[in-house]
């Protein structure tokens, strides 16, 4: 078996393309490292480009080998993409936060993963780049084949880095989950919200649960619903149920049954919602 | 420390089998009990998840790093105390959790110390008197 710890992106492509498919791209290996393991590995956790958090002209970019705890603590990360903190902050234990990554939480593929859900509830895109240094940008929803499995194929693709627009004046985002224990433990529902203020209405929301399908799951029509209307008692109990009709949940023998589920995610996104808009109603010039 | 091993092999198992340092202990091997536990560049990681070729030319701090010149660190000194080892299997994980939160943190209040361990699993204890020697440990390392 062959590990090579990539220096930049260039030698980490090359090694992948010399690799033939037999190599793979890994980064903290908290996932990978409990499924087969590959001939050969290329580390990604060291790269400029895979581990910064910065804002350029107006869009926040986080690399995808950046790790749970630094995203959770990092003061742009918590002004600008709240959801993304908190739900980075959720994850596993403090020994798996300090070494999983925000990529490979994505590209594990996990219905109900909580750096995941945050993401796509902010509405961040994924940059990828493969072997033969093409280049590609994608919602990061659209990046899940099936249950578990990634469109993203780690033998030939990096994903290098998230791409958020950050919320501004009058905008805010949240993350909430329920789960058996505080700490690994994993969800039995996830959700994430982001919504736009204009004068106490909505202008612009995005609701996102798990686990229901393969990738985290868009409330379109109960997006819709909320589109003009203030975030008050009466919206936040419309949208329980509007949730739990949109989406349709299972039941897990490990963690709860549907009918449980069903109640759960309209709670949670509510949750969610009302907490994004308290945000997003305090939050002045300084973000969410 | 230079050995010659395979870069699958886990942290955990080039610790112990490799270069004969049995504090770190193994569990689950799965990242979900913290008996492993390691200080990987300053943060505590389980050392049953980390292929040692990412190891490369980085520090590790194992729970055999802790005491000096035949005396135990104030974080075991306050376990001890405290009565926060009954079996000891969980131990030098804990302590290992408990050193990187006072590494990052020399004051932490209950709540973070409460997340720091909360990826360490202990059978016999009720966790109270695990909490309350690492609080005695940050006074006493304040001084
Ligand atoms: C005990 C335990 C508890 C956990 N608890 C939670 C939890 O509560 N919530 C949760 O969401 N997750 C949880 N996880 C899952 C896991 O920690 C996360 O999914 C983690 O974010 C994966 O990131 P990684 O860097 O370790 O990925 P890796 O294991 O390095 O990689 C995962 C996959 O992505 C590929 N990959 C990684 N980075 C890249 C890249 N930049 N470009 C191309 N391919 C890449 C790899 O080839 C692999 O297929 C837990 C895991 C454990 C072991
Ligand atoms: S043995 Fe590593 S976490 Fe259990
Ligand atoms: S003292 Fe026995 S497991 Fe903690």
């Amino acid at each position: 078996m062959s590990y090579l710890i990539a220096s930049s992106l260039e030698e980490a492509l090359t090694s992948l393309r010399d690799g033939s498919g037999k190599a793979r791209a890994v980064a903290g290996a908290t996932d990978l490292y409990l499924q087969e393991m590959p001939y050969g590995l290329v580390d990604l956790s060291f790269l400029k480009e895979t581990t910064v958090i910065e804002e350029k002209e107006g869009l926040m970019s986080l690399g995808a080998a950046v790790t749970h705890a630094l995203a959770a603590s990092s003061p742009l990360v918590l002004s600008r993409a709240r959801a993304l903190a908190e739900g980075c902050a959720a994850i596993g234990s403090p020994q798996i936060r300090n070494i999983g990554t925000i990529g490979g939480n994505v590209i594990n593929a996990a219905p109900a993963a909580d750096a995941a859900v945050a993401l796509v509830g902010l509405g961040a895109k994924a940059e990828l780049v493969d072997i033969n240094r093409e280049t590609r940008t994608e919602a990061v929803e659209n990046l899940y084949w099936t249950h578990n499995r990634s469109l993203v194929d780690s033998s030939k693709e990096i994903m290098v880095r998230f791409l958020i627009k950050p919320c501004l004046a009058g905008e805010g985002s949240a993350f909430t989950r329920f789960a058996a224990r505080r700490a690994l433990a994993l969800p039995m529902v996830n959700a994430a919200a982001r919504v736009k203020l204009e004068k106490g209405f909505v202008k612009e929301v995005r609701l996102v649960a798990a686990p229901a399908r393969p990738a985290p799951t868009r409330l379109l029509k109960t997006e819709e619903l909320v589109i003009g209307r203030p975030v008050n008692g009466e919206t936040i109990s419309m949208v329980e149920k509007a949730v739990a009709e949109e989406i349709e949940v299972r039941g897990s023998l490990l963690r709860c049954s549907a009918r449980y589920r069903q109640h759960l995610v309209g709670v949670l996104v509510a949750s969610a919602l009302k907490t994004a808009a308290t945000r997003a109603g305090t939050s002045g010039k300084a973000g969410d | 420390m230079e050995t010659y091993t395979d870069p699958a092999e886990s942290l955990l198992m080039v610790l112990r089998e490799k270069l004969g340092l049995y504090g770190t202990k193994a569990g689950c091997g799965k990242g979900e009990c913290g008996v492993c536990t390691v200080l990987l560049d300053d943060r505590a990681v389980n050392s049953c998840l980390v292929p040692v070729g990412k190891v490369q030319g980085r520090k590790v701090e194992t729970i055999e790093n802790l005491s000096r010149g035949g005396k135990v660190h104030p974080i075991q000194e306050k376990f001890v105390e405290k009565g926060a080892v009954q079996c000891g299997f969980c131990t030098p994980g804990m302590v290992m959790s408990a050193y990187a939160l006072l590494k990052e943190n020399p004051r932490p209040n209950p709540d973070q110390v409460r997340v720091a361990i909360s990826g360490n699993l202990c059978r016999c204890s009720g966790y109270k008197q695990i909490e309350e020697a690492i609080m005695l440990a940050a006074d006493k390392l304040k001084d």
